[in-house]
């Protein structure tokens, strides 16, 4: 077995912005053939490991890609840096040593998925996978710490708005195109505001923010553009939402992409029974979370319908920052409850 | 015969089914907490972890 810190390091080491992950799909398919798994790239460059043969498939679903920042890899004390130690290179290399280290009764197949283009609005690696498992449970690789599972995540609706007018000389008393799009976000934030203002939990509301805007001007034509992103609760009512969000744009152009509804995992199930023991044998006062972000959960979730949860180690406030790091204490303790884990699952799982 | 079990949080019989197994989860019929199954004889019950919320990813 690899020095679990020299492999996260080489992961980290290597640049995988979303659509560039093919440098580090070809080194996880070399680190896993030496590791016993059967390793390949798949059609859509994720690094695919496959160890054990049968019925019976466990999923373990991490993503390869980082948002962009680099971030020297570097040890300091207890503590490794580099882009994606977070969210989510520590996570994945955690399922790799995990699943070489448990061993597989007759009739599991036990699948580690490095996905492509998770940080993009496309999860086109996760989405190329849903017809190729049908997984009787699946974990997520994405920074839950190591004593917390993740159960649930927001949704995610992304506005592009684009309203374009005929120039007018400031003087005269008419909207603007950027006044016509500062109206439309605030109509937006309203509308997010209003939607379940009695729940407590952000994860029970809609969140809204302003992503980007910009205008300008070629003497004849006015423009104003802005990007909004709205984080979703469960059961939000997207194709009402969007019916509404044209009609308030009025002349102005909408588009939405990057839809996902909102998902929420049973709690009662072998797959989270084997982590809660395995959080209390290492020492751990085990949690349950949910995400105001989402995740590749989101995308296979609602298709596969089996045990889900996300696990690994790291704060995910570090998530996307400059000073994203890993504590190595916690990324080693998380391989231990990752392979207890599995191990419980797969003896569960296992035809009788 | 189901299982009884008294709820920690707010003292309610909480029934259980005969083929309950350690570490499930159950909610109080009363006061909606939840529960975990921490030994089932005999039966023991638990406040299941608490859940939190957090941003990401």
């Amino acid at each position: 077995m690899p020095d679990p810190v020299v492999l996260l390091e080489r992961m980290l080491a290597i640049p995988s912005l979303s659509g560039q992950e093919d440098a580090l799909a070809a080194y996880l398919v070399q680190a896993m053939e030496g590791l016993g798994f059967r390793a390949r790239v798949d059609e859509a460059g994720n690094a695919v490991g496959e160890r054990g043969e049968g019925p019976i498939e466990v999923v373990l679903l991490g993503h390869m890609d980082t948002v962009p920042g680099h971030i020297p890899v570097r040890r300091e004390g207890v503590r490794l840096y580099g882009r994606g130690a977070v969210d989510a290179k520590g996570p994945l290399a955690n399922f790799i040593l995990a699943a070489a280290a448990v061993g597989l009764p007759p009739g599991v197949k036990l699948v580690v998925v490095g996905a492509v283009e998770e940080e993009a609005a496309t999860s086109a690696g996760a989405r190329h996978v849903l017809d190729r498992y049908r997984p009787a449970a699946v974990i997520i690789g994405e920074p839950s710490g190591g004593d917390r599972i993740t159960v649930g995540y927001k949704g995610r609706l992304l506005i592009d708005y684009h309203v374009s007018l005929g120039a007018a000389h400031s003087a005269r008393d008419e909207e603007t195109a950027c006044e016509r799009a500062i109206n439309y976000w605030l109509w937006a934030k309203g509308f997010a505001e209003a939607y379940g203002a009695a729940e407590t939990r952000r994860f029970d509301r809609v969140d809204c923010a302003l992503r980007s805007m910009a205008s300008g001007s070629d003497g004849l034509v006015e423009w104003a553009t802005m990007g909004i992103a709205l984080r979703l609760p469960l059961g939000f009512p997207a194709d009402a939402f969007q019916e509404a969000a044209r009609a308030a744009a009025g002349t102005a152009e909408v588009a939405f992409r990057g839809y996902e509804a909102a998902y929420r995992a049973d709690k009662n199930n072998p797959l989270v029974r084997a982590l809660l023991a395995a959080i209390r044998a290492q020492g751990g006062q085990p949690r349950f979370t949910v995400k105001t972000g989402t995740s590749d959960m989101n995308v296979v979730g609602p298709a596969w319908q089996c045990p889900i949860v996300a696990y690994g180690p790291g704060d995910s406030d570090l998530d996307h920052t400059p000073d994203e790091h890993i504590e190595l204490d916690e990324y080693r303790r998380t391989i231990t409850v990752l392979t207890e884990a599995l191990r419980h699952l797969v003896a569960d799982l296992a035809p009788r | 015969m189901a299982k009884q079990v008294e709820c920690p949080e707010c003292g309610a019989t909480v029934e259980l089914d005969d083929d309950v197994i350690s570490g499930e989860i159950v909610e109080c019929p009363d006061c909606a907490v939840e529960l975990e199954v921490t030994s089932v004889d005999p039966l023991e019950v638990e406040l299941a972890p608490e859940e939190d919320e957090d941003w990401g990813e």
